[in-house]
């Protein structure tokens, strides 16, 4: 059998600036992580990740840092202990790189309109046109079950940015109770939102596991395996023999 | 109703509304705020009563008053709000009067920091404020576990017109679980609320105080408080056995989402060929005296081992319920630091290394 990532495209951007927002508990910093990871071994060009949490005090990305650094990847993340704290912290060379667009630039961005708010203050360092901003839908969410709480969230957070959306990654999840079927209709719920809005679903997530039970003429878009790194103290990294 | 991905601060709040708990006061604190953002957002979908009030002081009181009322009032907040609101919460009490308030524990003394941390257990067991009395602690340990204890909560509040509080670590507000709520939620029968404030037409005034110059009426008064906590002890002890086995040396007490650390290190020694238990207590007040006694004592463990996120408190309860019948070991980080699995196993690994004390003979029954 073929190895499971070959069996899908990855996904792959010609753009600089990869902006990563959506709701709460979408996943976001899972998928900016895991997005950091593949795009330092598939592409030539640098990679950076900023962590522009600022709602959030646990589970974000810069607890990544350390793993993130050794592979390669340029974490911008506040400096010190300030890496502790929940304060709208924002520093300098997050702007700088939004500017200079260097290599690829992910931008991890807290969940709601909340957390997209910090993108306003930083919206005149983007050039028009030229970046992605790609709300992530988890379907198991309370408030992004349906379609109508999809729109919502995307005109919530467009306001809030003060930017618009250029597509959606389909990243269903719950957790360790995640099952082929769920993000299946979560992928449908996307497609959904897609049809509406026009942006289209520029990649699914999922774990490893759910990966090979997802049939490829079923699933024609790009996907990106996840290997889960912001675990609870309790949990354990899932062995992954399928990832390059 | 299918699953959902929840954070353990906006199912502990939706938990609520579905418990009828329709009044809501609170003042913003990491790590616990998205209780006050999710009800922000619906109780006005309910018809009920969001309020965030100018501190943690106010808070308390506003909950004294409402209470007072005889609705379902609750509060959150995180270790140094809670400190805040301790002089009402002992007013609350000492009034009989039912609420529930959730604490999701930072990083102490003092400011701290806003990461996981479980010592506020002595505040929350052992008193607070000032006077006898106590509050109804319950420590779930996954979201589900909060969820279904924070609906419980308000029932035993009202079952025992006293504080009820939920104890969390950070984690247990910061994590996503999938959670189920219950469908048609029912609650036994509570005794009818007619000591309530209501509007005094045609009847004599409710007067709702915790003012008793009389000591012999303030004796009473605690007296009265006192035998509820005695009924509470028979009747709302909670705990939980996790490979607990009579071949095992080593029992671990542990509570909240430490005990879910401790399970992982309990897996992987069992797969290294180590046997070794857990309890852990769900109802921190009261707390299950006969059942660890029972699982020490009576099941012949050599030696206990507690671990906890602070620097040693339920440890104390442990040591006062076992009375030195076996010897009694505490391993714990604080300060937002969460023991790892690894710190887990070694502190089991250390206990069994170290020279083992003979199990009592059992007697032989005559």
């Amino acid at each position: 059998m073929t190895p499971v990532p070959d069996r899908f495209p990855k996904p792959s951007f010609s753009k600089s600036i990869i902006t990563i927002v959506g709701g709460y508990g979408s996943g976001k910093s899972e998928v900016a992580v895991n997005l950091a990871k593949h795009l330092i071994h598939s592409q030539p060009e640098p990679v950076a990740l900023a962590d522009l949490d600022i709602v959030n005090p646990y589970f974000r990305s810069r607890e990544t840092v350390r793993e993130l650094t050794a592979l390669g990847v340029t974490a911008l993340v506040p400096p010190g202990d300030q890496i502790y704290a929940e304060l709208p912290i924002i520093i300098p060379e997050i702007k700088t790189a939004i500017e200079k667009k260097e290599g690829k630039v992910i931008l991890d961005v807290g969940g709601d309109d909340t957390g997209a708010r910090v993108l306003s203050s930083l919206s005149d360092a983007f050039e028009p046109g030229n970046y992605e901003l790609l709300l992530v839908l988890n379907a198991s969410r309370p408030f992004t079950a349906d379609l109508a709480g999809c729109r919502a969230m995307i005109d919530e957070i467009e306001a809030a940015s003060r930017m618009k959306f250029t597509g959606i990654i389909s990243n269903t999840h719950l957790m360790d109770d995640t099952s082929t079927g769920l993000v299946l209709e979560g992928l449908n719920l996307a497609r959904a939102v897609s049809e509406k809005t026009g942006l289209p679903v520029v990649f699914l997530s999922a774990t490893i596991d759910i990966i090979d039970n997802l049939n490829p003429r079923e699933v024609t878009l790009p996907v990106l395996p996840l290997d889960r790194s912001l675990l609870k103290p309790w949990e354990r990294r899932k062995k992954t023999s399928g990832t390059e | 109703m299918p699953k959902i991905l929840m954070k353990g601060n906006e199912a502990i709040a939706e938990a609520a509304l579905r418990a009828g708990a329709t009044n809501y006061f609170c003042y913003p604190i990491t790590p616990q705020t998205e209780v006050a953002e999710y009800l922000a957002r619906r109780m006005p979908e309910v018809g009920g009563v969001f309020l965030q009030a100018e501190s943690e002081v106010a808070v308390g009181n506003i909950l004294f008053g409402a209470a007072a009322t005889g609705k379902r009032v609750f509060t959150s907040s995180s270790s140094p709000g809670i400190s805040l609101m301790q002089e009402a919460i002992s007013y609350i009490a000492g009034a009989q009067l039912p609420c529930v308030i959730v604490n999701i524990m930072r990083g102490g003394p003092g400011l701290g920091g806003i990461l996981p941390a479980q010592s506020d257990y002595f505040q929350a067991v052992k008193g607070g404020g000032h006077g006898d009395y106590r509050l109804l602690v319950l420590a779930p340990s996954s979201i589900q576990e909060a969820v279904d204890l924070t609906m419980l909560s308000f029932y035993l509040a009202d079952k025992y017109r006293n504080p009820v509080m939920v104890i969390g670590d950070g984690m247990i507000g910061q994590m996503m679980e999938p959670v189920e709520f219950p469908e048609n939620y029912k609650e036994p029968p509570l005794p009818p609320k007619d000591w309530a404030c209501t509007g005094a037409k045609d009847r004599e005034p409710h007067i709702i105080k915790s003012l008793f110059l009389d000591p012999i009426a303030l004796e009473e008064n605690s007296l009265i408080l006192h035998r509820k906590y005695e009924q509470m002890k028979t009747e709302e002890v909670r705990c939980e056995l996790y490979k607990t086995s009579p071949k095992n040396k080593i029992l671990i007490v542990s509570y909240g989402t430490m005990a879910r650390i401790c399970q992982t290190a309990i897996d992987e020694l069992e797969a290294e060929g180590i046997s070794v238990g857990l309890f852990r207590p769900i109802s921190l007040f009261p707390y299950p005296e006969k059942e660890l006694y029972t699982e020490v004592v009576r099941k012949n463990i050599e030696k206990v081992l507690v671990i906890e996120m602070s620097i040693g408190q339920m440890v104390e309860d442990v040591e006062r319920i076992v009375k030195g019948a076996r010897p009694i070991q505490f391993f714990g980080r604080t300060g937002g630091v969460v023991p790892s699995p690894e710190e887990a196993k070694e502190q089991i690994k250390l206990l069994l290394k170290k020279e083992t004390i003979a199990k009592p003979r059992k007697k032989k029954k005559a």
